[in-house]
Order: structure tokens, then C-alpha cells, then sequence
């Protein structure tokens, strides 16, 4: 059970105060998807399940079914994947409704292994098997707008007011009471629902804010961000204002969703070495940066996530890791007993969680398990960098896929079924981006705004 | 530049000749739909606009998109790139989805701009030849069907090709005009399947390996 998410214990399903429950779990496109149940009808299902059609996995973020590429078997025509509930998620999310994340299951007992969830336990499940268990951490990124959602979706999502005004970027306090206000409802909420955080302040563009949630085990913190990022939606309708995950949400700045993470073997930091990184540490970032290509293809999932990788704006644009450096792709914090992780600095605020940190972790689990050694640490700035001095990351959609493709470690761990579809999905998402009304020379197009602003 | 296709081609003063023609890397969709829809005209001896400048330069851009690319004519050369980054000495307004069928008159060159558009109108091989081209760029995408039957009406009744052997199998039925189109790769799969004037039957995932394979002939990816 996870450290972050305080159960409701004790709550029977014949609790007359309870009028429904609602089972969670998000779809490849990082949507966070379920339904509301009658308690009668959730006591029903806790053991066999709970029917959802295939197309969950099978829309894209405009509704139309992903064409392109072949479908796993199990999809058949439209047939249904079942959800069962993890009990131990289970909050009293509102007063009468309780919420309760899962998994997607096939009729034969086997995980569906797209579901994302599932796939991040089998990264855990794995690194256990070497021994290790990992310890991370997300840093949620978001903007919020002053106008009503209704507002927002009027006007396509655009020319929309930065709420807490737009001066000064990062840690200021000098914001109108609004945006506090707003911030205060959602660290209200999360101790409602028993979520911890640890920080949040204001970002680098107008209106926009960091959240950080406490550190914990994978599944565990991917529940709590999913539940984060729908109570920061939640309150921010109710309050008539609107918030984005969108990778980069107006043509300024981008959203990332940095990962921060550590090894601990029988309950030591396994990355932790008195002088630089402990050879663990130093395989994990092997790993990582054998699959940093691919992987891309997994942490900035959309069209729009490319636009953020402009060199001196902040994310990393290189493969590349460095010893307390923020302009590489992998952060290596070291000499801290407790503190020594690795900081994946590559996602999108747009990139599934669970996803992506299933594509780290099969990263670190091939650099343990195969020793792999990596390149010499970045120590000069990495953006910039003269051509041929170091490798780029792919920089749209279709590159990162065919990296993601060509990518034997990431197919190997994450398997070939969930490669191939998520392939196939990239390339569907490019072909609707320039055939449905996607401009690549604006700099954020209406499409990409209409597509990506509300979902995932 | 890396996608680099030579094929026999006649000037416009109707020589004989090589021409190169360059799409650049990561393509768009319509990028690699005229460097698809050029070859496909210098393969069958179609006239390509050849300047009497060093260079020539044509935009094309959709009708209902913000689809736009620019069309480079150079001696023994066509460079095709995305957007429309320079000013062009013509620009055809057209409908992707009706095989480059101007929707305004062209501006600049009108001889350039009549050069361009016959360039993009290559003959479409009749549905046979089609099929069978269609079945040898689509099965190397995976989950391609055994067999491929093409079903048409023609003047003696029903006509079929089938290709391929095997479990799996994939029917599409339409008139020849309209599978010659889809085959060729100068209509949009979904396009017409929408339009209601093609009938196929097959698994739900087919459908969709089949668009993998369309995209393959119209797109070249």
C-alpha cells in the first residue's frame, strides 16, 4: 500500500453513507478515464471485474480510432477489457463517493499490456527480482488561466489571462490572492484525500506552478499524481478558472514532469557512494542513456511535447548526463546518503506517468542488470553544443518513434506488443497533426490547443 | 536531403533525361505525397517543369489545411520541402484529397503553375496493375492479410484478382476507378471509405494494417 494515499479503511460497501464509488485508471494517452458505480453494482465486481471497451486503448485524444498498424489480438471487434479495483486505493474522495484506482485485465486472467499501471508494476516486480526497490518522485507542472472552462473552450483554448497575473517568473510571492486561493483549495484537497505534498510555488511562466508530491514507490506516486492532477481540474472548475497540462500551453513557455528517483537496496541508497556515484548509480545511468532515444518517444507523447526542446529554455535537447547538471538529459545528485538519486529531466507535463516511469525504470533495470557503463559526464553547459560534439534528442514525434522502434532493450523489457502499438499510435498522432489541421510552422497551432489543452 | 529517388523523365522541351528528385528528412505527410506523385509522373514519362533559371520554385498548399510545402525545380533536380519558406514564382491553391485539383487560379508563372499541376497528375495505372503494386509496398507493414482480393464490376460482370496465398484474407470491392485510385496510392483509403463507394470485409485490425499499407503507397513511409 502506498505511503501517499491514506485509505479509507474500514468503509463496507453496504455503508449506506457511501452512494457511489468510482473506479480510475488512465489509458495510454495519460487520460484519466472510469465510471461511477452503484455500490451494489461495485460490490458485484470487486472479484470479476468491471467491462470497458477496448477503445479506451484504441481513440486518440480526438475521438478517432488510431488506424495504421496492427492490433493485439485481444482487441478483436470492440471486445471488452476488464477493470479490477486495488482495493487499497480506495478514498472517500467527496462526501457519498468514494474513488478506487485499477488495472485492465484480459478475459484470461493476464494483464492487458497496454495498460499503463500494469506496466509499471512489472518494472517493479522486475527490479525487485535484482534486489532493488525504487524510491521517486514527480514534479507536477501545470498553468492556470483566470476564465471558466466554458470560457476557455469558446475560445479554442486560446488568449486565455495567466491567473495571479503575469509579472516575475518563479518562486514569486507577490500573486494575487486568487492564485493562492486556488493553491490553498488544492493542498486542501490533497490532505482531504490523504494525498502528502511536500511543496508547491510558483513556475517559470505567468501563471503557471509547480507541485511536488513526497517521495515514494512507483505505483504509489503515479496513483497519487493521477488523483492530483483531477482534483487540481476539479478545483479549478469549481472556481471558474481553468488548468493545463499541456506540455506548452501558450506559445511561451513548456511544462515538464521531471522524475526524480533512487535505488535502495535492504533499505539503503543503493545510488549513495562517498565520492560520485556508486557504481549502481553509474550503471542505472548506462541504462538510461542506451534507451534515452526511445524512451523519448514515451515521456513527450504528443505533437506539441517537441516544441518544447529549444535549446537555453530549460529542457534538456541532448543525450547527456552530468553531475549536478541541469542543462543534461539525467541529473546525477551524489555524495547524500539520502538525497543521491537520478533526475530524468526529459518528460513532458503532457507524458502518462505511469508510462514513463515504466520506460525509466526498464532503462535502470537494463543498465543494472547488464552493467552497462555510461559515457563520460557532461560538465559544460549541454545546450548549444556544436554539431557532432554529442548526440541530440530526437526532436519530433517520428523520430522518437523510430528510435523507440529500433529500440531492442525497451522491447525486450517494456515487450513487443505495447512498442509496437505505441509506435503506431505516434504515427497516427503525426499523420492526424498534418493531414486534420496541425500547422508545424506556428508556433502552437489551434489543433494542437483543441486536441491537447483539456486531454490528457 | 536523404530520400533520394533517380527517375527517367522528359524536359519540357520533351527530352529524355534523368531527374533527381529529394524530399528532406523527417518529411511531412504532403512532402512525401508530391515526392511520391513526381516519381510516379517521371516513372511514366510525364513532363517536368525544367526552368530556364537555375531554379524554379513552386508552393502548394491545401485547400483546408495549413498544409503547404515547396516545390523546387532544378536542372536534373526537384527538391520538394516543407512550408513555404521563400517567396515561390508560383503557388497553386489545390485539394489534397482530389489529387491536387486546383481550387483557385494559380498565382505567379502561370506556365510554371501548368507545368507543376500536370506534373502532379500522373496517369493512375488501371486497378489491376494498381492492385498488384498495392500488394507488393503493403506486406511488409505486419498483420498484412495472406491474401488480397480486389472485386470489381465490369463490363462482363464480376472481376477479381486475387493475390497472395494463404489463412488470412482481405476483400475490397469497389469500381475500378475508385480501386485504381486507392490502390495507386492517389486517394486517401479513409477518404473514400468514408465516402460510402468502397465495400471491404475483413477483421477491424486488417482495416487498420491496410491503412498502414495506403499509407505506404501514397505517403512512401
Amino acid at each position: 500500500m502506498s505511503e501517499l494515499i491514506k485509505p479509507v479503511t474500514g468503509v463496507d460497501v453496504r455503508d449506506t453513507s457511501v452512494r457511489a464509488v468510482r473506479i480510475e485508471a488512465t489509458n495510454h494517452e495519460g487520460s484519466f478515464l472510469g465510471k461511477t458505480l452503484a455500490p451494489k453494482k461495485f460490490a458485484s465486481g470487486v472479484d470479476s471485474g468491471f467491462a470497458f471497451a477496448d477503445l479506451l486503448f484504441g481513440l486518440d485524444l480526438g475521438n478517432a480510432p488510431a488506424f495504421g498498424f496492427a492490433y493485439p489480438a485481444w482487441r478483436g471487434h470492440l471486445d471488452d477489457v476488464y477493470f479490477r479495483p486495488d482495493l487499497s486505493t480506495r478514498v472517500e474522495w467527496e462526501p457519498g463517493l468514494d474513488a478506487v484506482i485499477g488495472d485492465y485485465w484480459l478475459k484470461d486472467g493476464t494483464p492487458v499490456p497496454l495498460c499503463p499501471r500494469n506496466l509499471t508494476r512489472r518494472m517493479v516486480d522486475r527490479l525487485a527480482s535484482l534486489g532493488f526497490a525504487a524510491t521517486v518522485a514527480v514534479e507536477i507542472e501545470a498553468t492556470v488561466f483566470e476564465e471558466s472552462i466554458h470560457e476557455a473552450r469558446a475560445r479554442g483554448y486560446r488568449d486565455l489571462t495567466p491567473l495571479g497575473g503575469s509579472a516575475g517568473t518563479a518562486y514569486h510571492l507577490a500573486k494575487s490572492k486568487d492564485w493562492t486561493g486556488y493553491m490553498n483549495s488544492v493542498a486542501d484537497r490533497l490532505d482531504a484525500v490523504g494525498i502528502e505534498w511536500e511543496a508547491w510555488n510558483d513556475e517559470d511562466a505567468a501563471g503557471q506552478i509547480e507541485i511536488n508530491l513526497a517521495p515514494g514507490d512507483p505505483i504509489a506516486v503515479c496513483d497519487a499524481w493521477a488523483r492530483t492532477r483531477q482534483i487540481m481540474r476539479e478545483l479549478a472548475f469549481d472556481l471558474g478558472h481553468t488548468v493545463t497540462f499541456m506540455a506548452k500551453p501558450t506559445a511561451g513557455y513548456g511544462q515538464a514532469s521531471h522524475i526524480n528517483l533512487s535505488l535502495q537496496r535492504d533499505g539503503v541508497n543503493a545510488f549513495y557512494a562517498e565520492e560520485g556515484p556508486s557504481e549502481v548509480m553509474r550503471h542505472a545511468v548506462g541504462g538510461l542513456l542506451a534507451t534515452i532515444e526511445g524512451n523519448t518517444s514515451i515521456v513527450l507523447p504528443q505533437i506539441t511535447s517537441y516544441r518544447r526542446l529549444v535549446d537555453l529554455s530549460g529542457p534538456p535537447v541532448t543525450a547527456t548526463w552530468g553531475i549536478s547538471n541541469k542543462t543534461t538529459a539525467v541529473r546525477a545528485v551524489c555524495g547524500h546518503p539520502s538525497y543521491s538519486r537520478l533526475e530524468y529531466r526529459v518528460p513532458g507535463a503532457d507524458a502518462n506517468l505511469y508510462l514513463a516511469l515504466a520506460g525509466v525504470l526498464a532503462g535502470v533495470i537494463a543498465g543494472v542488470e547488464r552493467k552497462i557503463e555510461p559515457p563520460e559526464p557532461v560538465a559544460e553547459m549541454a545546450w548549444c553544443m556544436p554539431p557532432g560534439e554529442i548526440t541530440r534528442l530526437p526532436d519530433t514525434i517520428t523520430k522518437a518513434a523510430a528510435a523507440l522502434e529500433a529500440d531492442p532493450i525497451l522491447r525486450d523489457l517494456l515487450g513487443a506488443e505495447f512498442v509496437d502499438y505505441w509506435v503506431g499510435s505516434r504515427r497516427w498522432e503525426w499523420m492526424q497533426f498534418h493531414t486534420a489541421g496541425g500547422d508545424p510552422f506556428a508556433e502552437l497551432s489551434e489543433w494542437e490547443s483543441a486536441r491537447y489543452f483539456e486531454l490528457p | 536531403m536523404t530520400e533520394t529517388t533517380t527517375a527517367p523523365a522528359v524536359s519540357r522541351a520533351a527530352t529524355a533525361t534523368e531527374v533527381d528528385i529529394r524530399i528532406e528528412d523527417d518529411a511531412t505527410p504532403l512532402v512525401r505525397l508530391i515526392g511520391r506523385t513526381l516519381r510516379d509522373a517521371a516513372r511514366a514519362g510525364h513532363v517536368l517543369p525544367a526552368p530556364q533559371e537555375s531554379a524554379a520554385t513552386v508552393a502548394i498548399r491545401s485547400h483546408d489545411t495549413p498544409q503547404a510545402a515547396t516545390i523546387t525545380f532544378g536542372s536534373g533536380t526537384v527538391d520538394v520541402s516543407s512550408g513555404v519558406l521563400v517567396e515561390s514564382d508560383a503557388t497553386l491553391t489545390v485539394d489534397l484529397n482530389a489529387r491536387f485539383a486546383p481550387t483557385s487560379d494559380p498565382s505567379g508563372d502561370a506556365d510554371l503553375a501548368a507545368g507543376a499541376l500536370l506534373a502532379l497528375s500522373p496517369p493512375v495505372p488501371d486497378w489491376r496493375t494498381a492492385a498488384e503494386h498495392f500488394w507488393n509496398a503493403g506486406r511488409s507493414v505486419p498483420g498484412f492479410p495472406d491474401v488480397l482480393i480486389a472485386v470489381t464490376e465490369g463490363p462482363e460482370g464480376l472481376e477479381q484478382v486475387v493475390l497472395g496465398d494463404g489463412e488470412t484474407h482481405y476483400l475490397i470491392a469497389g469500381a475500378p476507378e475508385t480501386l485504381a485510385g486507392v490502390f495507386s496510392g492517389s486517394d486517401d483509403l479513409l477518404a473514400v471509405l468514408s465516402s460510402g463507394v468502397l465495400g471491404i470485409q475483413g477483421t477491424l485490425s486488417q482495416l487498420s494494417v491496410m491503412i498502414g499499407a495506403s499509407w505506404k503507397v501514397r505517403y512512401d513511409v
